[in-house]
This record gives C-alpha cells, sequence and structure tokens, in this order.
C-alpha cells in the first residue's frame, strides 16, 4: 500500500485494545508533544472505535487524523500534529542528577540543572515554583518583596536547612517527664516563671519569621524552607515551655509589661535583614547564654533536656542570623549603618527598660542558687552577674562574627535589651 | 471615526462574560472597539439583530439559518471557530443493545437532546433519516428538553442523553462530537458500556451573522483582529479556551445546507 504521508510519520505507538478514554489519548498527547507542526504519529489499534473517536478528539485537540486505514483486523491511523502547543513554557528539564552523599540526598547538592543559576535578585513577577522549573506563560504573576538574594541568602543556608531537618525531636515524648518530683516550693515557682518568660520570647521568635515567610520570592526558597524549621522549632519550644509551667503544680506566672515591651520592638523593623539581626544575632544569641545557664543550674532533669534540646536548635538559628548578617553586610555597604541605626531605637524605644524585671531577675536567682536560703541566694546573685558577663561578651564575639569591629560590637553589645531577647 | 460594533451572545454560562470581556479588552487594544449584550435566548438575540438593535450575533447554526429565514437571505456570515468548520453529530450505543450498525437501531430507543440543538437533536434525525431510518417509524425517542432557548449550547442535555444511555433508559443516544471529545478525554465514558457507533457527516456551527446592511468598514477591522488571536499567546489561550477554539476562521456556508433541509423537513420554525 502506498503512503504518501509516510515520510512525516516522526512516532509510533501499538495501542492494541485500548480504548480513547482507557488511556490511549495520554499516550497520544505525549507522542505528539515533541513533534513539529506538520510531523505524525502512526497508530495501530484493534479497538474498532478508536479511529472515530480520535477523529473527534483531534479536531477539539488542534491536530488533524489523516489517515485510518483498516488492515488485517487492525486500524492504521496517522494523526498530524497542529500548530498549537500544549504548554507555553520551555521543555522540561531531562538528565539531571543530584550527587549522592553515601546514601543520602542532600540540600547542598541540589544546585544542578537550571536550578544551578541564583540570580542577585529574582524578577518582579514570582511564581510558587520550583527554581529551574519551566514555567508557563501566562502563569499568575506574584509580588514578593524579599526579592534581592542579599535581603534573604545566607551561605550556609543549604546546611543549615539539612542540620534542621534531621535534628528534630518530640516535645510529648523525647522530654523525661517521668523525671519530674515534688520541688521546693520557691524553686517550682520560679521555674514557673521562667518558663513562662521563655514561652514568652518564643513567640516573638515565632512570629517575626512567619511575617516574612510570605515576602520571599519563591527563586530563593531555600531561606523560606530554614524559616519553616525555625517556626516549627519555636512552636516546638513554645510547646514544652509551657507544659513544663503546667507540669508540676505550678502553673504559668506573669508575663510583664517591660518582657513585652521589649519583644513587641521586635516585630517593627519592616525589613528581614534587621529583624534577623535584631532577633537571631542579639536576641538569639542572648538567649542561647540564658539557656546554657538554665541547663547548668536545673533543678531536675525535664527541665535539663527542655533548656538543653531548646538551646541546640537555637544555636542553629543563630548560625543563620550571623551568616545571614553577614552575606549582607558584604554585599550591601548601607547595612552596617541600618543595623546599628535600628539597635539605637530600639534602645531609644526601650529607654524605661532598665533591667531584665524583678520577678525575672528572683526567680533566676532563686534557681541558680537552688532555694531561699541565705546561702543559695548568695550563690544565685553570683551566678546570675555572671550570666550577664557571658552575656555581655559572647555577644560582641557573635556580633564580630557577623563581621562588625571589636568597637562598634561593643557599643552595639551595651545598647541591646537587658530583657536579654 | 467608526462607530464601535455591538455584538449580542447568548448567556448559556458564567463564562460568557469574562470571554467577551476578554475579547472586548483584546479588541480595544488592536483598533476596532465593541461592547456586547447577552441574551437568555437566542430567539431574543436573532430579533435584536433583525430589528438593527445589536450589529453582530454570536449565532447557533439554528440561530443562523432562522436569521437567514428572516431575512430572506439578506444577512452574511463574518467568521466562526476552527471546531465550527466540519462539527458533527456522534450516535452512542450500548455495548449490549446489539447494536452493530446504523440499521440495528430500528426499533430502539434513541436518547436526543433538546429539541432546539442542532447537534444533538435536529441534525441527528436529519442524518438518520438518510441513513432509512425514518424517525417516526423505526424509533421510540427519548427527548431530553432542558435549557430550550439556548440551542444546546449548556451541554446538559447531551449529559442527561449519554447518562440515559449508560444506565440503560436508552438503547442509543445523539450528542454533538465536541461533547464526546471532552468526554473522552475526562474519562467519563465507560468503555465497557458504551461506545461511538456512527458519525453524522460534517456541518457548519456556530458564526457571527450580521445583516447585509452592515458596512464592510465596519465589520472587515474587526474580523481582522479575531482572525489574528492566537493560541499561542497566553492572554489569548483562555479565552480562547473557554469558547472552545484554536483558532478563528473567515465564515463558511455550505455545511449549512443540512441544517436549512431539515428544519424544512421538520417543520421547525
Amino acid at each position: 500500500m502506498t503512503r504518501p504521508i509516510a515520510t512525516k510519520i516522526k512516532a509510533h505507538y501499538d495501542g492494541e485494545d485500548l480504548g480513547a478514554s482507557e488511556g490511549l489519548l495520554v499516550a497520544i498527547a505525549r507522542l505528539l508533544d515533541p513533534l513539529a507542526e506538520g510531523e505524525a504519529l502512526e497508530l495501530i489499534t484493534e479497538n474498532l472505535s478508536v479511529a472515530d473517536d480520535l477523529r473527534i478528539w483531534c479536531r477539539r485537540a488542534g491536530h488533524r487524523l489523516v489517515q485510518a486505514v483498516p488492515e488485517n483486523g487492525k486500524s492504521n491511523i496517522v494523526i498530524e500534529r497542529g500548530f498549537v502547543r500544549r504548554t507555553l513554557s520551555d521543555p522540561a528539564e531531562w538528565g539531571v542528577r543530584i550527587p549522592r552523599r553515601g546514601d543520602t540526598i542532600d540540600m547542598r547538592d541540589w544546585q544542578v540543572g537550571r536550578s544551578a543559576i541564583i540570580a542577585e535578585e529574582a524578577p518582579r513577577g514570582g511564581t510558587l515554583a520550583p527554581r529551574g522549573a519551566a514555567v508557563e506563560e501566562g502563569a499568575p504573576e506574584i509580588e514578593f518583596s524579599i526579592r534581592k538574594r542579599s535581603d534573604i541568602w545566607a551561605n550556609s543556608i543549604s546546611e543549615l536547612y539539612e542540620q534542621a531537618t534531621s535534628s528534630q525531636w518530640v516535645g510529648a515524648r523525647d522530654i523525661p517527664w517521668r523525671e519530674l518530683a515534688t520541688l521546693d516550693e520557691e524553686v517550682e515557682r520560679s521555674v514557673c516563671q521562667i518558663m513562662t518568660f521563655l514561652a514568652e520570647n518564643e513567640y516573638a521568635a515565632l512570629y517575626v519569621p512567619a511575617r516574612f515567610i510570605g515576602q520571599i520570592h519563591p527563586h530563593f526558597s531555600e531561606a523560606a524552607l530554614f524559616l519553616s524549621t525555625v517556626m516549627v522549632d519555636e512552636a516546638r519550644h513554645i510547646e514544652v515551655f509551657t507544659k513544663r509551667a503546667l507540669a508540676n503544680g505550678g502553673g504559668l506566672g506573669v508575663a510583664s509589661a517591660t518582657t513585652q515591651l521589649s519583644l513587641a520592638s521586635l516585630l517593627e523593623p519592616n525589613d528581614f535583614s534587621t529583624a534577623s539581626f535584631l532577633l537571631s544575632v542579639l536576641g538569639e544569641g542572648t538567649f542561647l547564654d540564658l539557656l546554657t545557664f538554665l541547663e547548668d543550674h536545673a533543678p531536675e532533669q525535664a527541665t535539663r533536656e527542655i533548656c538543653r534540646r531548646a538551646r541546640q536548635d537555637e544555636a542553629r538559628h543563630v548560625r543563620f542570623g550571623i551568616a545571614h548578617a553577614k552575606y549582607t553586610l558584604e554585599a550591601d555597604i548601607s547595612a552596617a549603618r541600618r543595623f546599628g541605626k535600628a539597635v539605637e531605637l530600639r534602645a531609644e524605644f526601650l529607654k524605661s527598660v532598665s533591667g531584665v524585671g524583678a520577678l525575672i531577675e528572683e526567680a533566676l536567682i532563686i534557681y541558680a542558687g537552688g532555694g531561699m536560703t541565705p546561702a543559695a541566694l548568695r550563690a544565685g546573685t553570683k551566678r546570675v552577674a555572671g550570666l550577664y558577663e557571658t552575656m555581655h561578651g559572647n555577644r560582641v564575639k557573635r556580633l564580630a562574627a557577623a563581621g562588625f569591629g571589636i568597637d562598634q560590637a561593643d557599643h552595639m553589645s551595651r545598647l541591646h535589651t537587658p530583657n536579654f531577647m | 471615526m467608526t462607530k464601535p460594533i455591538l455584538m449580542g451572545a447568548v448567556a448559556y454560562d458564567p463564562k460568557v462574560v469574562p470571554i467577551w470581556d476578554g475579547i472586548r479588552e483584546y479588541l480595544k487594544e488592536v483598533g476596532p472597539g465593541m461592547d456586547y449584550v447577552l441574551f437568555s435566548n437566542y430567539e431574543a438575540q436573532v430579533d435584536a439583530l433583525t430589528s438593527g438593535f445589536i450589529d453582530i450575533a454570536w449565532n447557533t447554526n439554528l440561530a443562523y439559518v432562522r436569521t437567514h429565514r428572516r431575512t430572506n437571505g439578506r444577512c452574511r456570515a463574518l467568521a466562526m471557530r476552527d471546531t465550527d468548520v466540519d462539527y458533527c453529530s456522534v450516535i452512542v450505543v450500548r455495548n449490549d443493545a446489539g447494536i452493530n450498525s446504523v440499521a440495528d437501531l430500528r426499533g430502539k430507543t434513541l436518547a436526543l437532546g433538546s429539541r432546539d440543538s442542532g447537534h444533538a437533536a435536529i441534525l441527528p434525525l436529519y442524518f438518520l433519516k438518510r441513513q432509512d431510518i425514518d424517525p417516526a417509524r423505526d424509533l421510540k425517542l427519548m427527548r431530553f428538553d432542558l435549557d430550550v432557548g439556548k440551542h444546546g449550547d449548556t451541554g446538559a442535555s447531551e449529559a442527561a442523553v449519554l447518562n440515559a444511555v449508560a444506565s440503560g433508559q436508552a438503547e442509543a443516544g445523539a450528542v454533538g462530537d465536541p461533547f464526546w471529545a471532552k468526554a473522552l478525554e475526562e474519562r467519563v465514558i465507560n468503555g465497557d458500556k458504551v461506545r461511538l457507533l456512527w458519525t453524522t457527516p460534517t456541518y457548519h456551527h456556530c458564526n457571527f451573522t450580521a445583516l447585509d446592511s452592515l458596512e464592510e468598514s465596519r465589520y472587515k477591522p474587526w474580523v481582522e483582529a479575531l482572525l489574528k488571536m492566537d493560541y499561542n499567546n497566553a492572554e489569548h489561550r483562555p479565552l480562547l479556551d473557554m469558547e472552545g477554539l484554536k483558532r478563528w476562521l473567515p465564515a463558511q456556508t455550505e455545511g449549512y445546507r443540512t441544517l436549512f433541509e431539515a428544519v424544512e423537513e421538520q417543520g421547525i420554525e
């Protein structure tokens, strides 16, 4: 049999007895996709309805059924591809392979294929798609206000993300709650007040990233993903601090006006870098020293484990904060002044706050000394004074790590809120 | 300055508004202005066209035939969808009804769409008659007269036809081929129960109709702009998808002959 159109045939499929609505259209659409307009697919079918069904389908899909010839109980059908492109996008990627680290696949290695191209500034219109996906024309363009890399990025961000996901723990299970026993009443009261205070601080640490995640251009998805782990961490910290306050016969303590004023000021900055600098470098940095202190002087194992686990998570948040500040300070010469100004503004705003507040300070002294006997109070007072010194010294070190000079770091550290966070 | 075209369309679905709003915006950008009005049924639209209230009507084949008869042919088809050119009707049957050819339809129940649907009622009967199946004598007709006035645009009566065949109320049924293609694509057809038996010869479906008193200087730029819409353009694609075409074509009219005859034969006003 002569087939004048045979030269245009570029794809073949044997549909056996498969019906059009049983999946045959899937094969046909996929095989037609890579063809050029006018090129053809040849289909062999034993299903008698297929020729008519396809003639009808082709009309709707913008293709042309140009031949349907019966041959030994089968039909030989030729479909010519029309002018219509099914998707208005670049082709999907093919042949990309992320390298393995042993048995694992690590986010640090996923910058392969088109995803490897990270722009300094993402395009104005954003799409909710992985970086490197072939976005179809006509997809809605979403405005994301954080679209400069230096406004959100940190060099270690993928590594921090992997650490975060592999270090998740469960508040209900991983704290030795059964170790809880009745404590000296003043000590228990202090634990409850401190746990209330810690939970308050973690609400700030939860809500600050929450304000920004929705503004991050998905081109910098690593940042959005990492900050999501921060939020999960903070949620878990709020959970365990609250549980501890409620668990041993005490209850939730006082949320003081000065603490609330200090935390509310963390929600003020409208750019992520400044907010992150105040929260993660200065606030959570200081918080690390507090958690170490609470771990060292914990009256029982559950509280010790809570503080230990929270501190490990917070250390990661601080590492991100420092790495992001460093990235921003290197990319943007105005950032140092912006951060300095923010610290001064916050100090000005909080000038009525002269200390951590009597309730917290008393609780820390009793907690660290182990009770309210004269000997305990003497020891506790001394330890808390030592804590303040440690906090200042470590803050200066973290600011230096972010890229500030020692004098500037010392000045900024002294302006930091006495309320720790 | 030429007066903008006032076009009429029938509101058979809420999507009619975004379709014509979108096309109006497109036409505003490329030159010839247009506004549109919506009618609840084709009869009112034909009245509005013949009385001169609108300049152009987006008509079904039956509305075109009525306009043509009403004006003694003093009307003109301007453009149509690519899918309107070689439209056909599909006779579907139950696999267990013992129907293997058109002749086997004799004595069976045939489900039909709305009585004013060219593709799901009028033309299937016309073409079956040319296959020597006399509806009055040979068939029990099960009519689904849904959304009458909308000439089958809503697809409601075709869905009822398909349902009647699938559920065994009718042994066979008639639907338009776009409806069948969509059902195949959406995999709502159970191939074990229902299959395509026969397709009618092709005919034309919708077109933009104007009275022949509409000056060429007014409709020509409008039609030319319409024909330039491009399915591979991301802004045009959603409009064309909603209206069910890949491109607009200049109108052809020879494919309406069968409907003229069918309307005459079946005594449809």
